[in-house]
């Protein structure tokens, strides 16, 4: 489970990293690309683990356009630009929420997964959940990719380069606003993977995005804004902690130790265990 | 000279392993204006941020007006009567000239009435008047410096710290400055000033100190400090050998 | 100069005095039941974000967890009332006071955080609130808590025919609110706040003790917000925590204030007037709970303000004020 928080959590810190910008629509993001998921299964019968890699080219170019109509702007406002930037986000989460309940109702959908749905596997006599299980992987391999992508590949460095100095980068004429929306689309697209497994194994319906949402912000938070490692630390913290919690408290109350670690974290290390700023 | 309005008596300040001043003792006299000059790196902005109270020194002490303030924080130390300007300006940009003062100005002022006539006053003096309902942000960049120094002022300081308030100006610009600065010296507020190009502070200072790798290198009248040969060898010099 | 001033601060104050006394005499023309809860439910709106932009706006703190101090304002009377008979009016002041010992306690470490961290501190410290809460058998757990009714009476302050006193209540609020920011805006504190806003060292260097500051505008922000929080449980006379402290209210605080303009006198108001009624009117008028076209139509009104008029609505009035001033 904490691969899949840093998993959510790594889209988030990227683009945070990038541009400062916290996206509030990011559990939305993830909304959709279980929906995504749901539809590519129950008409065309895709297993979600094949349509994963569609779902997240989907949710690259939607992250993409998202940066380019409204953020793009956001970031250039003029007057309170902090919080032009929360609150066009959180517009839009507010915004996507309404429009997947106005198209695929309210109700609790699920994917019955042909072949993994349910069954467990014994490592060492602990008994796992296999879903679980493949989404770990896909998670650990989507980490190494993205490692690889950002210290070994030129766009990978344009993105490093204009998150450092984006006035720089445009003298040397790499395209600022294409990075950004790269950007974005990859944060999107990280998701989009996160969300095609998760809908495997969550119900999936119009607000499932806002309690993984705040999930993520801790992760991101607790490993320091901007720091795709520490997104990536963040996660296995959080999970790790959730699963702790589970077991002295009722599982009601689970979320509660995730943010009680978390403000600890804060408060004695107001950049967070990985941040620099 | 009677006891002196600031002394700094052998501050060190470390940043890990970086020195950036080492056994610093300096004084300021009431009334004087004091120049605080050095090539980059001299420690003149860790100095500077030591006496203002942003940070506090890793040893010694810092006294102001007979009294030791080395713990104080920034706040504490103006309600003494220490007031800066930064060196980058930081202007409170969605609030109008005049309420950038007032918000000095209230610092002594508790009544609204009273803190708005002095911040009007206040920018009377330095110019900035007819530039009162202006937001801070429109301002052109040696306003904002003046701004910085209207601010200060409000708060009815004995010791202005001014933060390389006449670098980055128009020779025109940075004549009305000085002038300025007199001024404010004739209302009787003793001035420190941090300035990286000598040119501008010699005629202005009555005396000067030069800081050199976090150490005072040399302390007297501007016309002995310029002749210097030390001075020259790691000032003048090194900046000449680059200059020119 | 100094009477323009003046002047402007007494327009502001004759204005208000003139809207209230219009809004006052609405109710008694606007006799649709529907409508009068629409009028009210505005007028909280209104009170609340100019609570939250006190804190938020003014000072800079951008908090998205006030639905706590709601949540605590509605759960101090309620839990008085029903439990051990405290007048509601008692419970007001004391859900008020609790919120505001409570957001300075909170205020101690969070004040130290920046930015994002700051924002997210203040969701996860509501979410945290609003689970135990959830858990809380002797608080009503999840289900929540039944206020009974009795007859109508202004001494429980709960009326069971008429909206028109709780109308009259909200009224009252908002003024109250409006009033200690217009108030608050021409003192030491409401210029400390807007210093400390936009460049907290310089506010330092000039004797503001902005850890002091931001206690300050905690506390007159929580405490107003309880009160509103109060008067909710009264209204709807039935709380549960879902419905009192979650997340949603802690955005729907903010955003009239977004909408209209944040860090300004009038910005909350005049964003509830027009936030409120617009989703309410299409929430039913494309009928049918659940079908999100209010959401769609809010968060919309969001994006396109934020993105269009960063400074809010109100900022199409100033122009004219600048010149006036002048």
């Amino acid at each position: 489970m904490g691969l899949l928080y840093g998993l959510i959590a790594v889209g988030l810190a990227l683009i945070f990293g990038l541009m400062d910008v916290v996206n509030f629509a990011h559990g939305e993001f993830l909304m959709l690309a279980m929906y995504a998921s749901f539809f590519l299964f129950a008409f065309f019968a895709i297993d979600p683990l094949l349509a994963a890699p569609l779902v997240a080219a989907a949710l690259f170019v939607f992250g993409a356009v998202v940066y380019l109509l409204i953020v793009r702007f956001a970031v250039r406002a003029k007057a309170n630009t902090g919080m032009v930037q929360i609150f066009s986000t959180f517009g839009l989460a507010i915004v996507m929420r309404g429009v997947a309940q106005f198209f695929f109702t309210p109700d609790y959908r699920s994917v019955t997964h042909p072949w993994l749905g349910g069954k467990t596997i014994s490592i060492g006599g602990i008994f796992l959940p296999q879903p679980q299980l493949i989404g770990a992987a896909v998670a650990m391999a989507a980490f190494g990719g993205l490692y690889f992508f950002i210290n070994r590949t030129d766009f990978g460095r344009a993105l490093e380069a204009t998150r450092e100095d984006a006035g720089a980068v445009a003298l040397v004429g790499i395209d600022k606003n294409r990075v950004f929306a790269l950007g974005w689309g990859l944060g999107a697209a990280l998701v989009g993977l996160a969300g095609a497994i998760m809908s495997i194994f969550f119900y999936i319906y119009p607000d499932v995005g806002a309690s993984f949402a705040l999930i993520a912000y801790v992760t991101v938070a607790l490993g320091g804004f901007g720091s795709v490692f520490g997104a990536f630390a963040g996660g296995i913290i959080v999970g790790l902690v959730e699963a702790t919690t589970a077991l002295i408290l009722p599982p009601s109350l689970k979320s509660v130790g995730i943010y009680a670690v978390y403000l600890l974290v804060v408060f004695v290390r107001p950049r967070g265990l990985f941040g620099s700023m | 000279m009677t006891a002196p309005l600031l002394e700094t008596r052998g501050v060190w300040q470390r940043f890990g392993g970086l020195v950036a001043n080492s056994d610093v003792s300096i004084s300021v006299g009431r009334g004087e204006i004091v120049g605080l000059i050095g090539p980059n790196g001299a420690g003149k902005s860790t100095l500077f941020n030591l006496i203002a109270g942003v940070l506090p020194p890793t040893q010694g002490t810092i006294w102001f007006d007979g009294e030791d303030v080395t713990a104080l924080p920034a706040a504490e130390r103006c309600v003494r009567g220490v007031a800066r300007t930064f060196q980058v300006v930081k202007s409170f940009e969605t609030m109008t000239v005049i309420d950038n003062v007032i918000v000095g100005a209230l610092m002594r002022n508790t009544v609204m009435r009273v803190a708005r006539r002095k911040a009007h006053e206040v920018l009377e003096f330095c110019g900035l008047a007819a530039r009162a309902n202006v937001l801070a942000s429109d301002l052109v960049p040696s306003e904002k410096r003046r701004l910085e120094v209207a601010r200060a002022l409000a708060t009815e300081p004995k010791l202005l710290l001014l933060d390389e308030c006449l670098t980055g100006l128009t020779p025109i610009e940075a004549q009305t400055g000085v002038e300025l600065v007199r001024k404010v010296r004739d209302t009787g507020v003793t001035i420190l000033m941090v300035e990286h190009v000598m040119e501008i502070v010699m005629p202005l200072v009555d005396r000067a100190i030069v800081l050199d790798l976090g150490k005072v290198l040399v302390e007297g009248k501007p016309k002995d400090v310029v002749r210097d040969p030390k001075v020259i060898t790691a000032y003048l010099g090194d900046r000449h050998a680059v200059g020119a | 100069m100094d009477t323009d001033f003046a002047n402007r601060r007494r327009r502001d104050l004759i204005v208000a005095f003139c809207l209230a006394a219009i809004a006052a005499v609405v109710p008694l023309f606007v006799k649709d039941v529907y409508v009068q809860n629409i009028m009210v439910l505005t007028l909280m709106y209104g009170a609340l974000s100019q609570s939250w932009n006190i804190l938020s706006g003014y000072c800079g703190q951008i908090s998205l967890g006030h639905a706590l101090y709601f949540g605590l304002g509605a759960y101090t009377t309620t839990i008085l009332f029903t439990k051990f008979g405290v007048l509601p009016w008692f419970g007001m002041i004391g859900g008020g006071l609790i919120s505001a010992v409570i957001a300075m306690a909170l205020g101690y470490p969070c004040f130290r955080l920046r930015g994002h961290y700051f924002a997210i501190a203040t969701i996860v410290i509501a979410e945290i609130a609003l689970l135990l809460i959830q858990n809380w058998e002797w608080a009503g757990a999840a289900l929540g808590i039944t206020i009974p009714m009795s007859s109508d009476s202004w001494l429980k302050f709960q009326f069971a025919r008429s909206k028109l006193p709780y109308f009259y209540f909200a009224l009252g609020l908002v003024c109250v609110a409006w009033f200690v920011t217009w108030w608050l805006e021409d003192s030491k504190w409401g210029y400390w706040w807007r210093a400390v806003k936009d460049n907290p060292e310089a506010a330092e260097s000039l004797g503001v003790v902005v850890f002091n500051s931001k206690m300050g505008a905690a506390a007159v922000s929580a405490f107003l917000t309880a009160v509103g929080g109060a008067f909710y449980a009264q209204f709807v006379s039935y709380i549960d925590p879902e419905s009192v402290m979650g997340f949603h209210f802690s955005l729907l605080m903010a955003l009239p204030a977004v909408l209209g303009g944040i860090g300004t006198l009038w910005g909350p108001m005049l964003g509830a007037v027009i936030l409120i009624p617009v989703t309410e009117l299409t929430r039913s008028f494309i009928g049918g709970s659940g079908r999100g076209v209010d959401l769609i139509v809010y968060g919309g009104l969001i994006i396109a303000i934020s993105l269009a008029r960063p400074q809010g609505l109100v900022s199409l009035f100033t122009p004219k004020r600048k010149e006036a001033t002048r």
